[in-house]
């Protein structure tokens, strides 16, 4: 992989999400990385390290690896920097190795090979106590179906990460409290869980994750068990909490619509190997590959791309007519404005007019037309090497 | 499913298909194929076939197929010389002075301890704290449960006392009270190990396997061997009989922890020891309670069975009874060992309910505080009754209160053989019936097992071993048979052999319908379920007293004991089998338009032929235990040879018919189980 390409990228996407994290936490931001993941390996099956280092195999299809070896890669060569207070979806359907690789990066599954920093410690060379150090104050994780104790009650089950701390009794049941009011659990402190909904019993687990107060929140597909609108809600919820707090998240997941409303940026898994890596509006507007654009081929594209992407340029005339958008309104809010006014708009950034928005712009976006063609070329090829 | 319903498709053409004068209508042959042609298409059918037809005609051609004489091993001899030796060195040898004696020492004294604290207490103490316990266990509060199960206990010390076997049941108590002790400890022990190292597991499930298969009258030896008779022997073998099923189940609940609890516990930073005991251990606990209760019934049955080797109490007034044929006195000491055995499921599976119940519904700490409390009252209460309790009364339950019923029960046992025994116009009573079975079904059997050459019986054994398992199952089955005739125990093996598969036929029968009827017919099953799990708590001596009454003494009197023992086990199997199939199947064929008795065939019955074979391994494990206890009873056969041997304390004439019943434990287990599957309890 060209390391240059993808270090810019990364760079660019970092600027993104350190100001978006510095507006929601001012002061917060760090120009480190809170995660830095690189050449990533979990492989699975008989003498399994070799394969890493093995020029001929570590090329191989998952396919030919499994015959030649009999092994399994369920991470493969995976890169990532995850910046603070971002939060980082890692997306693909089944198998396609992401719950393994946020195993890893608490090494509840031990990786084969690579590196790997969390807040520039390295994670790898931990001993056990400096490990269960860093699970029990840097990384909390919500998982798929919940991981809940069913004999204790939802405050004890909130309080479990900080009695494995060795906080006393009354304390951890003081804060557990505290957490069960903040995910909008007051009142059901002394239920079992089996006494909860499915969603209710998410919103135990994230208190659990919460009450440690960790730096980082691992999220294991955590609302693939959920009915629909409990889903939403639950998201709402994260969002609310990202919001509040600015904690960066890993969030993994196979559902799209949820990676694109959640993530600042997304990176999508297929086999072990992170196949793009951007912001949703990257990935939807110039997908690497034809497996992601078979991937993000029914989002509503007006929704995720702005209208920087799909203006033209301004001719001179056009300069001055019309009203103003910022370039990072979403086209859809776009197509609102122009229905309403029923005139070009202009794209204006820094009081200058960088483009124009017509019903062909919009058209185009909304048909999926404005792919490669439209746009930044240069920025959607710089992607698609990552 | 669609496999099975093809196949039965196939069986039901098969009568319509033509017979030899029909032949001429072409078209229906294309659509049934003979059963002939069906059998050439399964190669094991026909293997199966083959067999049969060598095993029968080799009988019918030899005569007379008993392990050849020269191929015998003398092992008597060494068995004579080890017990000379064991009795000149018992008191010097280091092994005893150093090892076993300290053992059976320390059984002794803790029984003992037992018994004189129970003593010191005096009756009224024992009642109203075992009452507090039961009450405690169910809850300790108002509700119908905790009421139940202390109401259960106070009756049940109330009637031993009236029976006048208040001494005899305190003495059954003690000895359960260690033992359950013990082998819950060890249970534990074993269990936790299995649990939490891949390599135990591996090492004890073959040892926990082979013990579950074995007969509990097969433990006695060997314990007699090395502690003599007494208590001490008693007791360890019921420490060793009951701590697999507690062993097994802790380490399966280790096992079977919710892994994603336990994935978030080390996700959250808990060190091992954290994990094993905030999380592991806790969700284990419905398994372990189960198997605490199992290891109480399996005590109770050995501790009972153990008076052969000199345990007292209950079991002991039994043996004696059986011995003098005192069937009145026998049955009065059943009913307090039945009394026990329903007062100790009833108190530890509400404890185990309870467990269930806490998960389910919030304790307030309230109810906790109280528990507590009545937990602690308890305990004062058990001291100052143990300091004082002798003052306030006699110490064992009060002459004047007692009733004895032994000798009605005796003139109602009289009546009823004299009545319904014999002569019974038409029907003929049980005795003759009894007799009937004996001479048309019993003896023809063991006639042509013994008739079948050696070889042929081995090559069936390896046959059926391989279809129904694998190689190896075929192959242990038939180093078991070699090993029973190298004993010279070929023909009373057979002898028992054919008891076995007696008595297998017929619990399969009354299995398979009982167990039909109860998967579908509500009603049935709602009146049988109670008396099923009343059965299956019962200890196998107690069967024994009822079918004497019935029948005298004799083999197919422990052949009824055996069918009566197993068949509780094979209905539930059964009729869990035929209940959990597949309900889309069930919805498949049943939108198709198919009968009831279409389904049965067609759907339950093929889609639950694992659970019956499993019904038949139970039920061959469970038949072979209690066919060799009859031997007390007038089995004969291997069982009786072991009783002689413990009665006699004559080891060569009883251990090797104890390893020849192991042997055959193992050969059927083998043989009736399924490849790639264990029975769980």
């Amino acid at each position: 992989m060209s390391e240059t390409h993808e270090s810019a990228g990364i760079a660019e996407n970092a600027k993104n999400a350190e100001d978006k994290a510095a507006a929601k936490s001012a002061g917060s931001a760090k120009s480190a990385p809170v995660i830095s993941v690189r050449n990533l390996w979990k492989v699975f099956g008989p003498k399994s390290h070799r394969i890493p280092g093995d020029p001929e195999l570590k090329d191989l299809s998952a396919a030919e690896l499994t015959k030649r070896t009999g092994c399994t890669a369920a991470v493969r060569d995976v890169s990532f920097d995850v910046q603070n207070g971002e939060v980082f979806v890692v997306m693909g359907l089944s198998g396609s190795g992401k719950s393994t690789l946020v195993r890893c990066l608490t090494r509840l599954i031990e990786p084969t090979a690579g590196t790997l920093e969390i807040d520039s410690h390295d994670v790898l060379g931990m001993d056990k106590a400096r490990l269960r150090e860093l699970r029990r104050k840097r990384a909390a994780m919500v998982f798929q179906n919940f991981g809940l104790l069913p004999h204790r009650t939802v405050i004890d089950n909130i309080a479990y990460g900080l009695e494995i701390q060795g906080m006393a009794k009354a304390e951890r049941r003081a804060k557990a409290a505290e957490m069960a009011e903040k995910v909008g659990l007051a009142g059901l402190g002394q239920r079992r869980p089996v006494e909860l909904s499915g969603g209710q019993q998410q919103r135990v687990g994230l208190a659990r994750a919460l009450a440690v107060d960790p730096e980082v929140l691992l999220f294991d597909e955590p609302f693939s068990a959920l009915d629909p609108l409990i889903r939403r809600d639950m998201q709402e919820e994260v969002i609310r909490l990202h919001r509040e707090e600015g904690r960066t998240m890993v969030f993994i997941t196979h559902d799209l619509s949820e990676a694109l409303r959640l993530g600042d940026r997304i990176a999508l898994m297929r086999d072990g190997e992170i196949v793009q890596c951007g912001t949703p509006e990257e990935i939807v507007a110039t997908p690497a590959d034809d497996y992601v654009r078979d991937f993000v081929r029914d989002v509503p594209r007006e929704q995720v791309i702005s209208v920087r992407r799909a203006m033209r340029p301004a001719d001179k005339s056009e300069a001055n007519g019309g009203a103003e958008l910022s370039p990072d309104t979403l086209v859809s809010d776009a197509i609102e404005t122009m229905a309403r006014g029923g005139e070009n708009l202009r794209v204006v950034d820094d009081g200058r007019t960088i483009g124009v928005i017509d019903y062909a712009c919009l058209l185009n976006v909304v048909a999926g037309l404005d792919e490669d063609g439209e746009g930044e070329p240069d920025k959607g090829k710089e992607v698609a090497a990552v | 499913m669609s496999t099975p319903t093809i196949h039965e498709q196939g069986e039901q053409k098969a009568p319509d298909a033509p017979p030899p004068r029909q032949a001429d209508t072409g078209p229906e042959q294309h659509a049934a194929p003979s059963a002939l042609q069906r059998l050439a298409g399964s190669p094991k059918a026909l293997l199966v076939l083959l067999t049969v037809l060598v095993v029968v005609v080799s009988a019918a051609v030899s005569g007379s197929g008993a392990w050849p004489q020269a191929w015998t091993v003398d092992i008597r001899t060494p068995l004579n010389d080890l017990d000379n030796w064991l009795v000149d060195n018992r008191e010097t040898s280091p092994i005893f002075l150093y090892f076993l004696l300290h053992i059976s020492n320390f059984a002794e004294t803790s029984v003992d301890a037992i018994i004189s604290l129970f003593d010191s207490m005096g009756w009224m103490g024992v009642t109203v704290v075992g009452t507090l316990i039961a009450w405690a266990s169910g809850g300790a509060d108002l509700s119908r449960r905790a009421l139940r199960t202390g109401g259960t206990a106070l009756g049940v010390f109330i009637a031993c006392g009236v029976l006048n076997m208040w001494q005899a049941t305190m003495e059954t108590l003690a000895l359960m009270t260690a033992a359950v002790f013990g082998s819950a400890l060890l249970g534990l022990l074993l269990g936790l190990a299995a649990g939490l190292s891949d390599r135990f597991e591996r090492m004890l499930r073959p040892v926990f396997d082979t013990m579950q298969v074995m007969p509990a009258f097969a433990y006695l030896l060997p314990l007699l061997l090395m502690f003599n008779i007494g208590v001490p022997s008693a007791l360890i073998a019921t420490v060793i009989y009951a701590a697999p099923p507690m062993a097994r189940l802790t380490s399966l609940g280790l096992r079977s922890a919710d892994p994603a609890a336990l994935e978030a516990s080390a996700s959250l930073g808990s060190t091992p020891w954290q994990r094993l005991w905030t999380a592991r251990f806790p969700l284990a606990r419905k398994q372990m309670m189960l198997g605490l209760n199992q290891a109480i019934m399996m005590c109770l049955s050995m501790v009972v069975l153990a008076s052969l080797i000199g345990s007292e109490g209950l079991g002991d007034e039994i043996y004696q009874a059986l011995g003098s044929l005192d069937i009145g006195t026998a049955l009065t000491a059943g009913i307090a060992v039945v009394l026990i055995a329903v007062l100790l499921d009833r108190t530890t599976s509400a404890a185990g309910e309870r467990l269930d119940a806490t998960v389910n519904v919030g304790t307030t700490r309230l109810m906790a505080r109280v528990r507590l409390a009545v937990w602690g009252m308890t305990a004062v209460l058990l001291g100052v009754f143990a300091a004082i309790g002798s003052s306030l009364g006699e110490r064992e339950w009060p002459d004047a209160w007692t009733v004895d019923i032994t000798r009605q029960l005796q003139s109602g046992v009289d009546f009823f053989t004299d009545h319904l025994g014999t002569g019974v116009p038409v029907l003929g009573g049980t005795v003759t019936w009894a007799h009937g079975f004996t001479d048309y079904l019993l003896n023809p059997m063991r006639t042509g097992l013994l008739t079948t050459p050696w070889w042929a019986l081995a090559l069936l054994v390896g046959v059926v071993g391989w279809l129904v398992g694998t190689w190896r199952a075929a192959l242990t089955g038939v180093v078991c048979l070699a090993l029973i005739g190298m004993m010279g125990l070929w023909e009373t093996s057979m002898d028992t052999l054919s008891q076995v598969i007696g008595g297998l036929v017929l619990t399969m029968v009354v299995g398979l319908v009982f167990g039909i009827l109860t998967a579908r017919v509500e009603r049935v099953e709602r009146i049988l379920r109670p008396v099923l799990d009343t059965m299956q708590t019962m200890p196998q001596f107690v069967y024994l007293i009822p079918v004497i009454a019935l029948v005298g003494l004799s083999r197919s009197a422990g052949i009824i004991a055996a069918v009566i023992y197993a068949a509780p086990a094979v209905i539930r199997i059964t009729s869990q089998g035929l209940r959990y199939v597949d309900p889309a199947a069930m919805e498949a064929s049943r939108s198709l338009g198919a009968t009831s008795k279409q389904q049965l065939l067609q759907v339950q019955l093929p889609l639950a032929r694992k659970a019956l074979l499993v019904g038949v391994n139970q039920g061959v494990v469970l038949v072979l235990s209690m066919v060799v206890i009859a031997g007390l009873i007038g089995g004969g056969a291997l069982g009786y040879e072991v009783v002689q041997g413990l009665s006699k304390g004559d080891l060569s004439q009883g251990l090797p018919a104890g390893i020849g019943i192991v042997c055959l434990g193992i050969m059927l287990d083998r043989m009736s189980q399924p490849a790639g599957q264990r029975p769980r309890e």
